[in-house]
């Protein structure tokens, strides 16, 4: 026999046991931290006229403010943030803000008016990812100096570039990541060949939150260290500490250890196992996007309203939100948020095969048609898609599934090239329904030339003058009875039409926390702050 | 003789050229494949930069400002310009420079791929020798076994595993990431690899802190090496142990322990140099899967995002970078041999 393997296998275990000896396990947090474990993996820019994802708005609204915020407990409630009061005129055409004075930015710096209309005016002129939300109000890189502008240091005046609800535009400086105001002076000391401090402010920010960025290492870590001098006074902890793990079970065993405060993007399977654990609690947090499947209506048997309506009637609302949806969405038929006061109840749609096959029949297809379903490699998609796969073929809908990246996915459906996709979008974030049916529904302009690529009723082919017009009068109505009534009268008839995209399901999202942990609540924006977060120890 | 000193040296100079070009040639032409097959794969960088809502004229713009719409000979022309001068482009998913972004994420990998090969080395070399010096009986069997367990089963699942064994039940090994959070941004960085940082710094309860989070993926990813490792060895060592010269050994009353150490394992380990090789430069590509399971901010999870996003540039310089690291692997071997194979100088 050899006489090295035992030898090797004793030192092994020796060194193990010396191991575990020597170091001692650090179980919990610091006191004074918060430790947050999420992706980043989508987690680009932290420039605010360019950062896209829900990831992104969660770290600048602790490193930035806004001029008003909506309240994370009651998102229908607009509070003042930066700007103290404001003003809408009787005309509905200008909003004025009166700013707080004495608010500092990280660097020292004191934020005025100038500071607001240079963030949202950059938003246009640079006219990256962010600036489609303030284009859809007519605001254009040529006028929007002469619509927004500072009439003294602590004030601001936005004059609508066409008519549109002012709620809507109060709600979205309130909610959208390019609301984020910027110390105009110190991101124009790193701008470099007229980027007005793009390129800098991907890594780093100048903000006047309550949080500032001592680090980010794509892909590994952010540190945040608490800013003494918030305007609205220091946050409880001193530090947060926001770790990417894209692995569920790495988070889980992390959180249930106590070695993360919060986990974020854990697994439906992971979040139900960690419900039942004392050691932390979870907070689910309704979100303003929809789960949807969505037809082209550009492929011929989509085009006709009773194909449509057999589809609809092959989605198995039921089972999939049962079974699927838990911890990713709840139950949501109409192509607005649910809560919202002109949303109408689900419309009771269920899986009728019989009637599918009716209406197939009467449409020219007794026998089905082969299609195809593009979805994302990963849950919940693909287990949606899979329902309906195996639902569409109880009709003779023959459908293959198309994995792919998000690029993918929804690059195809920019383009037009798809027959079904499973989804998700909608906009949502701000609390009016024109920010949902502007996103899924509407479509001025249904010519491949016209590119609207941005609206996913474009996308879809699905073009209805009725809706439309819908949509543009509710949005200007200025009686809030008459405007609920055209959103009563527009889900009636979009119903009637069957459109093109059918939501199955509102997103949720669920985080797991540490059970010390106080003082968290999710915003349904994403624009979740740490502020008053702290650790009962 | 100036003459014969000239050919010489001539002689010298013209091979180490052609080894030069040789290197370069396949530099580029992995370049060049990377590049043209990243261009007509089905991703969209631009689309992961605006974001799937952004309307055409947002997209268009910076689908120019990315250079994309110019033809793919002059994207590629541009790109190796820049590389001429030490331009390897920004990265999509950071901002920064890509060469930046390696020089960062490197060394995470280096320092893992390291200790896994070490582990890898110290575990598969006996292994490998005891199951030949044992073929047949149990001892082999039972080698045989373990590594056909380490290369059979998905490293994921073990990740998993040891997280759930080592970490959350017994407390003996880190979680996730590279270093406990109180340490983290307190070891000044030096070489980027923690545990020398640490040492270099004097800093012994943050070594430790990195050493019992990077010994269990570690161990781990070893795991996968020792299992080629010990396979190679045994088969390398069968070769040896049929030779004539064993047999004399063995006649001339040599010891067990003499013959197998002294002589048969000798004579390959050469060979093994060539396995090893190949074992560290497979672990140095980055052990995507460990990363993933352990939040280890290494080159392989770097890689794969950036391939993901379509991110090119990332991309690009990454294959260079491997490129890099095989060709060194192999010029080392190459000169490894000259010193333990006498008949090769």
């Amino acid at each position: 026999m050899i006489k090295p393997l035992p030898h090797l296998l004793a030192g092994l275990l020796a060194a193990t046991l010396a191991l575990g000896s020597v170091t001692t396990a650090q179980a919990k947090t610091p006191a004074d931290q918060l430790i947050v474990g999420m992706s980043m993996i989508n987690l680009l820019s932290l420039d605010p006229a360019a950062a896209t994802g829900l990831d992104v708005s969660e770290v600048n609204a602790n490193l930035y403010d806004m001029l008003l915020v909506q309240d994370a407990a009651a998102p229908d409630n607009l509070v003042p943030a930066l700007a103290e009061r404001w003003e809408i005129s009787d005309d509905h055409k200008t909003l004025t803000f009166h700013l707080r004075s004495g608010v500092k930015f990280h660097s020292g710096n004191e934020l005025t008016a100038r500071d607001v209309i240079w963030s949202l005016q950059r938003v246009l002129k640079l006219n990256l990812a962010l600036a489609s939300t303030w284009k859809a109000y007519g605001f254009t890189a040529d006028n929007v100096e002469q619509q927004i502008r500072a009439t003294d240091d602590h004030t601001v005046v936005i004059e609508l570039a066409r008519p549109t609800d002012p709620m809507l535009v109060l709600n979205t400086l309130a909610t959208s990541p390019s609301a984020f105001i910027l110390d105009q002076k110190e991101v124009l000391k790193h701008a470099k060949n007229g980027d007005m401090g793009g390129a800098w402010l991907t890594t780093n920010a100048a903000g006047s939150g309550p949080f500032v960025l001592n680090a980010w290492r794509a892909n590994d870590v952010i540190l945040m260290t608490r800013f003494e001098e918030y305007w609205g006074g220091p946050a409880k902890l001193k530090r947060v500490v926001m770790r990417n793990m894209t692995e569920s079970q790495s988070l889980r065993l992390m959180v249930e250890r106590g070695d993360l405060d919060i986990a974020r993007g854990m697994s439906a399977p992971d979040i139900t196992a960690l419900s039942r654990s004392d050691k932390v609690k979870t907070q689910t947090v309704q979100r303003g996007t929809l789960y949807y499947v969505a037809l082209s209506t550009k492929q011929p048997m989509f085009a006709d309203a009773r194909v449509r309506k057999a589809v609809r009637s092959l989605i198995d609302y039921q089972g999939i939100n049962d079974v699927v949806m838990p911890h990713y969405g709840t139950l949501n038929q109409r192509p607005m948020p649910l809560g919202l006061p002109a949303r109408l109840d689900d419309p009771g749609y269920r899986l009728n095969v019989e009637e599918a096959k009716k209406l197939l029949a009467e449409a020219g297809y007794p026998d089905g048609f082969q299609t195809t379903i593009r979805v994302l490699a990963e849950p919940p998609f693909i287990n949606i898609a899979s329902s309906l796969q195996s639902t569409l073929a109880q009709a003779g809908i023959k459908a293959r599934i198309v994995t792919g990246t998000g690029t993918q996915v929804y690059g195809s459906m920019r383009e037009r090239t798809f027959d079904i996709i499973v989804g998700r979008g909608g906009g949502g974030a701000e609390r009016h329904p024109h920010s949902s049916l502007r996103t899924l529904v509407y479509n001025p302009d249904n010519r491949d030339e016209a590119k609207l690529s941005n609206f996913q009723g474009w996308r879809t082919s699905f073009y209805s003058p009725e809706l439309n017009a819908l949509i543009e009068q509710a949005e200007v109505e200025p009686d809030k009875q008459r405007q609920m009534e055209l959103y009563y009268q527009f889900q009636n008839l979009y119903d009637e039409q069957v459109g093109a995209i059918m939501p199955i399901s509102q997103m949720t999202d669920t985080v797991v926390i540490y059970h010390d942990v106080v003082g968290y609540i999710g915003h349904s924006a994403a624009t979740t702050r740490y502020k008053d977060v702290h650790k009962d120890r | 003789m100036f003459a014969s000193t000239a050919s010489f040296f001539g002689t010298r100079m013209g091979g180490t050229s052609r080894r030069f070009g040789a290197v370069l040639m396949t530099l580029l032409g992995l370049l060049a494949m990377t590049f043209f097959i990243g261009r007509v794969m089905p991703l969209d960088p631009v689309l992961a930069v605006v974001g799937p809502d952004a309307d055409s004229s947002t997209y268009d713009q910076v689908y120019q400002a990315m250079g994309l719409d110019r033809p793919l000979l002059v994207q590629f022309g541009y790109y190796l310009r820049d590389l001429a001068q030490g331009n390897f482009g920004n990265a999509l998913l950071t901002g920064h420079p890509v060469i930046e972004d390696i020089a960062r994420v490197f060394p995470a990998t280096i320092e893992l791929a390291t200790l896994a090969i070490i582990f890898g080395v110290v575990l598969g070399l006996p292994l490998g020798v005891f199951a030949a010096a044992n073929q047949g009986r149990m001892g082999d069997h039972l080698a045989r076994v373990v590594t056909l367990f380490g290369y059979s089963t998905p490293i994921f699942w073990l990740g998993m595993m040891g997280l759930l064994v080592f970490y959350a039940w017994l407390g003996w090994a880190g979680g996730a990431g590279r270093i406990d959070l109180a340490y983290d941004g307190m070891v000044p960085s030096v070489t980027g690899m923690l545990l020398i940082d640490s040492a270099i710094a004097g800093d012994w309860e943050a070594f430790f802190s990195a050493l019992k989070h990077i010994l269990l993926p570690a161990l781990i990813l070893g795991l996968n090496s020792v299992a080629y490792i010990s396979r190679m060895t045994r088969s390398f060592m069968l070769e040896q142990l049929s030779q004539e010269y064993i047999l004399t050994a063995q006649v001339k009353g040599l010891s067990r322990r003499k013959v197998i150490w002294g002589h048969a394992f000798r004579n390959i380990l050469v060979q093994l140099l060539t396995v090893v090789a190949l074992a560290y430069g497979s672990l140095l590509e980055g052990a995507v899967l460990i990363e993933t399971v352990f939040a280890w901010p290494g080159f392989g999870q770097y890689l794969t995002s950036s391939l993901l996003l379509g991110d090119m540039n990332a991309v690009m310089g990454c294959v260079l970078v491997i490129g890099f690291i095989f060709v060194g692997l192999n010029l080392l071997s190459d000169a490894l041999y000259k010193v333990f194979d006498p008949r090769t100088r």
